[in-house]
C-alpha cells in the first residue's frame, strides 16, 4: 500500500486550483498544540482546514481531555470517531475528529492501535455519545475498547464471528458458490493466503461458545 | 380430591415439559433461574448470557416489571429498528435500541467502488436527505484530487440542499404528528414534499435517490421544467408551511404532548454528540454551515436560529424556523446564481494522489461528516461516514426512563431519526 | 293476546335493532373514508360504486372472507367471546334510542339508565379481549381500555342528571316531549353538553381519546390478534358506537326527533314517524361528521392526561353542574 503523503504544502498536494474552504488560520492551533503537547510535534501534519496529530493508543484519554478542558483549545464538540486498518500487516487506527468554536479547523487525532492485541481506554467517560461509536468499531473491525460498558456488537448479529471492515475480510460462504464466481480473486478460493487471516473473535461470545456443548 | 393434591399451573407444565425434553436431548436448560437474565427470550434473542455490563442492566427484570418489543416492524420506529423497552405499566424503565436490521455495508462497498461510483452508493443512507449524503462526500474527494467545483455548481448544490432540507423537514413535521395520532399533517408534509420532489426530479431525473452529485460539480445545469417548477413553488410555500404547521402548532393536545416532553439541556446534548436541529432547539448556536463554513454559505447572509427549552417541542419549532431559513436561502442563492459550467473538467478515471480529507455539512439532522482515505488507487482506500441520526439515538434511552410509553415514539419522532443513516 | 302482540313485537323489533346494526356501521364507516379523505385533500374510495359508495360494504365482506387465526396459548372460550360482548352492548343499547315517536324498539322508562348501564358492558368486552390474547400489546391496551371507560363513564352520566333533574323523567321519548314544549335542552344545559359530548368521545374510543387503540404505539391495543369477522365485531362495534352515542346525545340535548324551528316539530300519524325518523338520522350524521373531523384533526391525549382531563375537570365540573341545576330547579320550581 503507498504510503500516505505527509506534506505541510498546501499547493503541493491539492493542486493548484484549489479554493481554501476555511481560512488557514490553522497556525494558531498548531502553535498551541505544539506548546501544550511538544512530543507529537513530529507527528503534526496540516491542511487548510484540518490540523492532524498522531499518538499511540494508550494516551487517547489524557490527550482528548486535555483538548476538551483547556479553555484556550476548547474542544468540546466530537464530530466523528472511525476505526481505519491499514492492512494485513500494519497497525489499526482510531481517528478522532473534534471541533472547537476557538479554531476554525478541525482537529484530526489518530490513535494507534496495535493489530495484535486491539486495545485502546474508552472515550465514553468524556463524551456519552461515543458509545454507538465505538460499538460500532468494535463490529466492524474489531478493536476492544477498555473500560466500555456496552461493547457488543450493533450491525452485526452477535453471535457473528469476523469483522467486516477488516482488509482481510471475507465471505466464503457465498464468494464461491455465486454464479460470477471466479471473476475476481476474492471469489476463487485457491488465490486466497490463508496465512495472512487473523483469527480474532467475539470475547464474550467465544468464552461462551466454548463453554457450550 | 385430597387437600394436598397440587394442580401444577399450565405455565409450570410446559415448562417442564421443556426442560425434560432438552434434558433428553442433551441440550443445556433453557430457562435461567428468575431474576438473572430472565427476559432474554422473551424479546427473541438467541438465549445466551448477557455480554456487557449494559445489556445485564436492561435485561434483567425487577419486580413489576416487563420487556416490551417495539420491533422492527413497527407503524412508527421511523425504518428498521427495534426498541427493547422494559416497563413497570406504562412506566418505561429502560431502552435498549438494536439497530442493524437495515445495515448494507455502504462503507465496505465504497472501498470497491470509484469515486463516481461511491457517490451513487451512499444516495440511500439518509433516504429523505439524499442531497446532503452525496454533498460531504463530493466536497471530501474533492479536496483529495484538489479540485474545486465551478461557482455555479457551487451554488445549485446549494440551492438542492436547502430543497431538500425543506422537504425534510415538513416531513419530520408529519411523522411527529402521526406518531401522535394525527393524521393528517403528515399528508400535507407529503404534498408539501412532492412538490419540491417533482422540481428535483426535473432537474436529476430521479425522484427520491438523486444521484446528482459528481466530483467536480453537479451533473446537470437547471433547465426550463426546475425553474418554471421553482417559481412555482416559490409563489405558495410559505402559504402551504403556515397551512400545514397551523393545524398542530397551537393545538392544546399537540402542545400538552410535546412541551415538557423530552428534555435535553446543551451540555447533555454536546456531550451525546447530537448536532443538528436537535442540539440547537437545546439552545446551543452549532450550525456547520456557519461554524465552519463550506460550498458557498460565506456569501449568504443567515443567522444560527436557537430555541430555549429543548423539549419536543423546541425542536419541532426549530424545523419551522429552519424551514423558513431554508427558503431565504433559497431566495438568496437565485438572486446570485452566476453563469458558468456546473462541472470541473476533471479525466474519465481520475487517481487522487494519497492523502485523508475530512468534511462535514449540516444535514437536516445534524453534523453529517466523510473521513475519505486515498491511497493512489482508483477506489477510496477507506470511505467512513458518520451519520447524525446515528449519535442522535442515543438520546432516547438517556431521555426516557420516568416516561410513559406514549412519549417514547413521540420524543423519538421529535429527534427525527432516519434508519438508512443509522444502520448504514 | 295483549301479551303475544306485546312479545311480538317486542321480537320484530329487537331483530329489526340487529339488523340495522351492520347497514349504520356500513355508512358510517364510509362517511368516515370520505370525509377523512376530504380533510387530507385526497379522493378517498371513488371506484366501488358511484362516488365509492360500496366501499365499506365490501370491507365488511372482505373482513368475512379472512382467515380466523386465534392464537396457540390464547384462552379460546374467552378470546371468542370477547367480540360478542362488545358488540352486544351495543346493539342492546341501540334497543333504546327514540328514532321517532312510534319507533323506538323498547320504551322503557328508565331509558338512560338502561342505556348507560348497558353501553358499560364494552369495557368489560375490550378487557376480556386484552387478556385472552396472550400479547404484551393486547393486555397494555386492555388495561388502558378499562381505566379509560371506566373514568369517563361517571362525568358522562352526570352530566346527563341535569337534564334528567330538569325534565323530570328518565324515558327518552319524555325528555323529548319536554324538549318540544320548553325549547331544546342544550339552551338549557350547556355545560352538561360540553360535558358530555367529551366523554362520549372518550366512552367510544374516538381520537383524541383512543389510546386504547393507539396504532403508533401499540400496534392494535387490544384487537392485535384478532382477524377476520371477529375483529369484523370489533370495528363494526366501534362505528356502531359513535352512532348511537351521537344518537343519544341529541336525543338529550337537541331534541331526537324535533325539527329544528323554520319546520313543523312534528307531524301526526304514520307521515309523524317517517319525519322524525328522517330529522333524528340527519341530526345524528350531522355530530357523527363532527366526530370524524375531529379525529382527522385532532393528535391523541397520552394516557395520564386523559385519566387527568376525567377526574380533575370533568367531573367536578358535571357536580357543580348537577348541583346548580338542582338548585335552580328548586328555586324557581320548574
Amino acid at each position: 500500500m503507498a504510503d500516505l503523503c505527509r506534506s505541510r504544502c498546501a499547493a503541493d498536494r491539492l493542486g493548484r486550483r484549489r479554493a481554501l474552504t476555511a481560512p488557514a488560520k490553522a497556525g494558531a492551533l498548531v502553535r498551541l498544540l505544539l506548546d501544550r503537547f511538544p512530543d507529537l510535534a513530529a507527528g503534526l501534519w496540516t491542511d487548510e482546514d484540518t490540523v492532524e496529530v498522531t499518538i499511540e493508543g494508550d494516551r487517547n484519554v489524557a490527550v482528548l481531555q486535555a483538548l476538551r478542558d483547556d479553555p484556550e483549545l476548547n474542544f468540546f464538540f466530537l464530530a466523528d470517531a472511525a476505526a481505519v486498518d491499514y492492512g494485513v500487516t500494519e497497525h489499526l487506527e482510531v481517528v478522532y475528529h473534534l471541533y472547537s468554536d476557538r479554531h476554525p479547523a478541525w482537529l484530526r487525532v489518530r490513535a494507534r492501535v496495535n493489530r495484535a492485541d486491539p486495545h485502546i481506554p474508552t472515550i465514553t467517560g468524556l463524551w456519552e455519545g461515543a458509545m454507538f461509536h465505538e460499538r460500532e468499531m468494535y463490529d466492524m473491525m474489531g478493536i476492544l475498547f477498555d473500560g466500555n460498558r456496552d461493547l457488543r456488537r450493533i450491525f452485526m448479529s452477535p453471535d457473528y464471528r469476523s469483522f467486516p471492515q477488516r482488509k482481510d475480510f471475507l465471505l466464503p460462504d457465498d464468494a464461491a458458490d455465486s454464479s460470477a464466481a471466479g471473476v475476481r480473486p476474492l471469489e476463487r478460493p485457491e488465490t486466497w493466503d490463508l496465512t495472512r487471516l487473523s483469527d480474532e473473535l467475539a470475547p464474550g461470545v467465544i468464552a461462551h461458545a466454548e463453554g457450550e456443548s | 380430591m385430597t387437600s394436598d393434591m397440587k394442580i401444577p399451573d399450565p405455565l409450570d407444565l410446559d415448562r417442564d415439559e421443556e426442560a425434560r425434553l432438552r434434558r433428553v436431548a442433551g441440550l443445556p436448560p433453557a430457562r435461567t433461574p428468575a431474576g438473572e437474565y430472565a427476559g432474554f427470550e422473551s424479546v427473541g434473542l438467541p438465549e445466551r448470557p448477557p455480554q456487557t455490563e449494559r445489556e445485564s442492566e436492561v435485561y434483567t427484570l425487577e419486580e413489576g416489571e416487563m420487556l416490551v418489543n417495539m420491533g422492527p416492524q413497527h407503524p412508527s420506529t421511523h425504518g428498521v429498528m427495534r426498541l427493547v423497552v422494559k416497563v413497570r405499566g406504562e412506566v418505561v424503565t429502560d431502552i435498549d435500541p438494536v439497530l442493524g436490521y437495515l445495515h448494507r455495508g455502504i462503507e465496505k462497498l465504497c472501498e470497491e467502488a470509484t469515486y463516481t461510483t461511491v457517490l451513487t452508493y451512499v444516495d440511500p443512507m439518509d433516504y429523505l436527505g439524499t442531497m446532503h449524503n452525496e454533498h460531504a462526500p463530493a466536497i471530501a474527494f474533492e479536496k483529495l484530487f484538489g479540485i474545486s467545483a465551478p461557482r455555479r455548481a457551487e451554488y445549485i448544490r446549494a440551492l438542492v440542499v436547502e430543497l431538500n432540507r425543506v422537504f425534510s423537514h415538513s416531513l419530520m413535521m408529519g411523522f411527529l404528528a402521526l406518531d401522535m395520532g394525527g393524521i393528517t399533517p403528515i399528508l400535507y408534509g407529503f404534498i408539501n414534499r412532492d412538490e419540491i420532489v417533482d422540481m428535483l426530479a426535473a432537474i436529476s431525473g430521479q425522484r427520491m435517490l438523486f444521484n446528482f452529485f459528481r466530483v467536480g460539480g453537479v451533473n446537470w445545469d437547471t433547465n426550463d421544467e426546475f425553474l418554471s417548477r421553482l417559481g412555482t413553488w416559490r409563489s405558495h410555500v410559505l402559504k402551504n408551511v403556515e397551512m400545514s404547521e397551523r393545524v398542530i402548532t397551537d393545538n392544546e393536545i399537540f402542545r400538552a404532548r410535546t412541551i415538557g416532553m423530552g428534555v435535553l439541556s446543551g451540555k447533555e446534548a454536546i456531550s451525546l454528540g447530537v448536532s443538528g436541529p436537535n442540539l440547537r432547539a437545546s439552545g446551543v448556536a452549532f450550525d456547520v454551515r456557519k461554524a465552519h463554513p463550506y460550498s458557498i454559505y460565506p456569501e449568504l447572509e443567515f443567522e444560527v436560529i436557537t430555541q430555549a427549552g429543548g423539549d419536543s417541542n423546541a425542536r419541532y419549532l426549530q424545523r419551522i424556523a429552519e424551514v423558513k431559513q431554508s427558503i431565504h436561502l433559497i431566495d438568496q442563492i437565485i438572486d446570485k446564481m452566476p453563469h458558468g459550467p456546473v462541472q470541473a473538467q476533471v479525466p474519465g478515471i481520475i487517481r487522487p494522489k494519497p492523502g485523508r480529507a475530512y468534511a462535514a455539512i449540516e444535514s437536516p439532522r445534524g453534523l453529517y461528516s466523510v473521513y475519505a482515505i486515498s491511497d493512489g488507487g482508483p477506489n477510496p482506500y477507506r470511505f467512513r461516514m458518520r451519520d447524525p441520526s446515528f449519535v442522535s439515538l442515543q438520546a432516547i434511552p438517556k431521555l426516557m426512563p420516568g416516561r410513559l410509553i406514549a412519549d417514547t415514539m413521540a420524543v423519538m419522532a421529535s429527534f427525527d431519526p432516519v434508519m438508512g443513516g443509522v444502520d448504514k | 293476546m295483549e301479551l303475544l302482540l306485546g312479545v311480538l313485537r317486542f321480537l320484530l323489533s329487537t331483530t329489526l335493532i340487529l339488523l340495522l346494526t351492520v347497514p349504520t356501521a356500513f355508512v358510517v364507516i364510509q362517511m368516515e373514508l370520505k370525509i377523512i379523505a376530504g380533510a387530507q385533500l385526497r379522493y378517498g374510495p371513488n371506484r366501488v360504486g358511484p362516488w365509492g359508495m360500496f366501499q365499506s360494504t365490501i370491507h365488511g365482506f372482505k373482513v368475512l372472507a379472512k382467515e380466523d387465526h386465534i392464537p396457540d396459548q390464547a384462552d379460546r372460550a374467552t378470546f371468542t367471546l370477547a367480540p360478542w360482548m362488545v358488540y352486544m352492548a351495543a346493539a342492546m343499547s341501540m334497543l333504546v334510542i327514540p328514532f321517532a315517536p312510534g319507533a323506538i324498539a323498547a320504551d322503557f322508562n328508565i331509558g338512560i339508565v338502561y342505556f348507560f348501564a348497558v353501553l358499560g358492558l364494552s369495557v368489560v368486552g375490550l378487557l376480556v379481549a386484552g387478556w385472552a390474547s396472550y400479547n404484551k400489546y393486547s393486555l397494555l391496551g386492555g388495561l388502558r381500555s378499562a381505566a379509560q371507560m371506566v373514568s369517563y363513564e361517571i362525568p358522562l352520566t352526570l352530566s346527563v342528571v341535569g337534564a334528567v333533574v330538569l325534565a323530570g323523567t328518565l324515558n327518552f321519548r319524555e325528555l323529548i316531549e319536554w324538549q318540544r314544549a320548553h325549547g331544546w335542552m342544550l339552551v338549557w344545559q350547556p355545560v352538561g353538553l360540553a360535558i358530555f359530548y367529551v366523554a362520549s368521545l372518550a366512552e367510544i374510543n374516538r381520537t383524541p381519546f383512543d389510546m386504547v387503540e393507539a396504532d403508533s404505539e401499540l400496534v392494535a391495543g387490544p384487537f392485535t390478534e384478532y382477524s377476520g369477522m371477529r375483529f369484523g365485531f370489533f370495528f363494526f362495534a366501534e362505528y356502531v358506537a359513535l352512532f348511537i352515542m351521537s344518537g343519544i346525545m341529541i336525543s338529550l340535548f337537541f331534541g331526537g326527533w324535533l325539527a329544528p324551528w323554520p319546520f313543523p316539530a312534528e307531524l301526526d300519524g304514520f307521515a309523524g314517524t317517517v319525519y322524525g325518523v328522517l330529522w333524528f338520522f340527519i341530526k345524528t350524521y350531522i355530530f357523527v361528521a363532527l366526530a370524524v373531523l375531529l379525529r382527522v384533526t385532532l393528535v391523541r391525549i397520552r394516557v395520564d392526561q386523559l385519566m387527568g382531563v376525567a377526574w380533575k375537570v370533568l367531573l367536578p365540573l358535571a357536580m357543580l353542574n348537577l348541583i346548580v341545576t338542582a338548585a335552580a330547579v328548586v328555586v324557581f320550581k320548574l
